[in-house]
């Protein structure tokens, strides 16, 4: 990425910041008061980014599959670049389902009275895991430049990456052996979590009784799929752009088409059965994504933007850098589409006849329709997700910048 | 439903049931609650009486009545159904909550621990009667216009009423916008204040039909227990496996 395209972006996600900003004070000062969300649809925008941001993290785990599953070397230099995406999607997925909950500053209560019976609970010991493996996991892969760095007179931070070394002056060969050793053990211990990991949130959807759109055995696997897909979208965008040697470039192009073809397979069985089956409250979940009011999300923004052309791009031009770099982003920013349909339309079309002309109160409407102030939160926890990923590049030796031609804080 | 009169007001039998009821071992007594429909006018006074009794805020309803048109003109009736809490003996909430904020008391009453509560609104979503509310902290009195010294305006019509906390569960909570129960999910927890000191529901006693009965179900001499063993009876969503503690006349 050369200089000029790093500050857009950075300008870019610093005016997304500031626009962001009204919506969390907004957020911070009144709480759920102007939010759109009610009682009876309680999850919404920002469950969706939730989802999004989890799935996300799933980059990084397809690179350690490859690298130390699969033992393909060709991915090494892009673990340290995805292991970053991962812990910033955590940080981001983190902030906003924090902003969401009622109570925020009580998340202590996961850890003191945790209830296991419940697939929140699991969901929240799987992020901790992923944060237990892999902030140590990026930390033995950096260590190595932050002992170099620390000696650099010329560099910039140099106090910092000094404490970031611990005090470490050299790195000897056996330091290199040992670090390596401990992170083969952790990315071997990372592949059965991650394996999970992607599955729990889907976990979270069955367990709730009477709503058959989610009832359904295909649910683990289609959320486990999704998750792929959006991550390995992203790190076939950020391989583009920072390591764009025709091996990766080949390899991950092939296996985002498979994941895209995949999924969408996956979908139309959901689809195609559910309507099969009948059930009124499928019918009707269904009837909300493909033919309701929003329609377009599914059809216009998830099919033709971020499957039908992703599609075209990865198939006619699988080796072209800037191609594959399209298909990419626009899988990554119309994924939120997929996660948006997860969510929203079973709680929408809940079937209790009358349900909301029970008491009519806008917080108990089965409609629901993200405000602006919701837009803006979550327009707000993307752009700090691009800021400190840019950031990140510039100040941590995450990049392979031998290749990409980059400018690290000098 | 009988022609006859009755010969004593359902509500006097059924204080009768509960000052017995509260003589026995809490651990003893699991609540009930049974609601023939046929009786049910769909005056609405439960669901007023229940958000007065919990001074419940904006979008926040425990007791909802549900209206169903039935048949086709000519031959079209309406009928109402009541719908608390229906206290699940194997409650789909309790199982969701990731902070065991709500469980079973020993009562068999579905009780929240506000001050346990995250906010996340799993447990609306797990619901399937959705007899959960999340208090996103609306105030009535929102829109009011704000004349400072005064004995009206925003701040002082507030005070005089909905700032004033409910006794829910029997404590004393902060006034109204200083934490739980703002953010919290909340519901029906069958009156369990009025029920400490010898009061039934405000649904029940509210209810001019008499469409409601509350009691004690294990107490045969009750009767709620007499209701349950009717022909009529039913439970919403039977095939879910809840279990739930209140029944349907229907």
């Amino acid at each position: 990425m050369n200089e000029n395209t790093f500050r857009i972006l950075l300008g870019v996600g610093g005016v997304g910041l500031l626009a962001g900003t009204l919506g969390m004070g907004v957020r911070l000062i009144f709480g759920h008061v102007h939010m759109a969300y009610g009682s009876y649809v309680p999850w919404g925008l920002w469950v969706a980014f939730d989802l999004l941001f989890l799935g996300l993290t799933a980059g990084a785990y397809i690179i350690i599959v490859l690298t130390y599953g699969f033992g393909l070397k060709q991915f090494e230099p892009l673990v340290p670049l995805s292991v970053f995406s991962l812990l910033v999607s955590l940080l981001c997925e983190g902030i906003i389902i924090s902003l969401d909950l009622g109570h925020p500053l009580r998340v202590y209560r996961f850890l003191v009275t945790p209830s296991f019976s419940s697939m929140l609970t699991w969901l929240v010991v799987f992020i901790l895991a992923m944060w237990l493996i892999f902030i140590p996991f990026l930390y033995l892969l950096l260590r190595e430049k932050f002992v170099l760095w620390s000696r650099d007179p010329e560099r910039k931070g140099r106090d910092i990456y000094r404490a970031l070394a611990m005090g470490r002056t050299e790195y000897s060969d056996a330091d290199r052996e040992r670090d390596r050793k401990w992170l083969r053990i952790l990315a071997l211990i990372s592949i059965p979590v991650g394996f999970i990991f992607f599955a729990v949130p889907s976990a979270m959807f069955t367990d709730m009784l009477g709503r058959p759109h989610w009832d359904s055995a295909i649910l683990p696997i289609l959320y486990m799929f999704a998750s792929y897909l959006s991550g390995c979208a992203l790190i076939t965008l950020l391989a583009c752009v920072y390591h764009p040697q025709e091996p990766v470039i080949g390899f991950l192009s092939r296996l985002l088409r498979g994941f895209l073809l995949l999924f969408l397979l996956i979908e139309f069985i959901q689809i195609f059965f559910g309507y099969r089956t009948d059930n009124p409250g499928a019918v009707a979940a269904l009837n909300l994504i493909t033919n309701g009011p929003n329609a377009w999300v599914f059809w216009v923004i998830h099919l033709l933007l971020g499957s039908i052309v992703p599609l075209y791009l990865l198939t006619a031009r699988p080796h072209d850098a800037r191609s594959v770099a399209w298909a990419g982003f626009l899988i990554v920013i119309t994924f939120v589409a997929v996660r948006y349909n997860a969510v929203v339309p079973e709680l929408m079309s809940y079937n209790l006849e009358g349900r909301d002309l029970f008491f009519v109160q806008r917080r108990l409407s089965q409609a629901y329709t993200p405000n602006l102030y919701e837009w803006l939160v979550s327009l707000w926890v993307v752009s700090l997700w691009v800021v400190v990923f840019l950031l990140g590049t510039r100040w941590l030796p995450v990049i392979p910048a031998e290749k990409g031609g980059e400018q690290h804080a000098s | 439903m009988s022609n006859r009169l009755p010969a004593e007001d359902p509500l006097i039998r059924m204080q009768r049931d509960l000052k017995r009821a509260l003589a026995k071992k809490p651990s003893d007594i699991k609540w009930g609650m049974v609601i023939d429909i046929a009786r049910c006018i769909g005056c609405h006074a439960c669901t007023v009486a229940c958000v007065a009794e919990n001074k419940l805020p904006p979008g926040v309803v425990y007791r909802v009545v549900v209206e169903q048109e039935i048949g086709q003109y000519p031959h079209v009736t309406r009928r109402f159904i009541p719908r608390p809490c229906v206290q699940c003996q194997k409650p789909p909430c309790v199982r969701v909550c990731p902070v065991t904020a709500t469980y079973k008391n020993e009562q068999g009453v579905v009780v929240m621990n506000y001050d346990r509560c995250i906010g996340c609104r799993y447990c609306m979503g797990a619901c399937p009667y959705t007899a959960r509310c999340s208090d996103f902290g609306d105030w009535y009195t929102s829109d009011t216009p704000e004349m400072p010294g005064k004995v009206v305006g925003r701040a002082a019509t507030a005070k005089g009423y909905e700032a004033r906390p409910a006794t829910e569960y029997g404590q004393d909570w902060p006034e109204r916008g200083h934490g739980s129960p703002v953010g919290n999910a909340r519901k029906c927890h069958f009156c369990l204040h009025r029920l400490a000191v010898g009061m039934l529901p405000a649904c029940v006693t509210s209810c001019v039909g008499r469409a409601t009965i509350f009691g004690d179900r294990t107490d045969k001499e009750s009767l709620v227990f007499e209701m349950i063993g009717s022909p009529r009876v039913t439970r919403w969503k039977e095939e879910l496996g809840t279990q739930p503690a209140v029944y349907y006349l229907a």
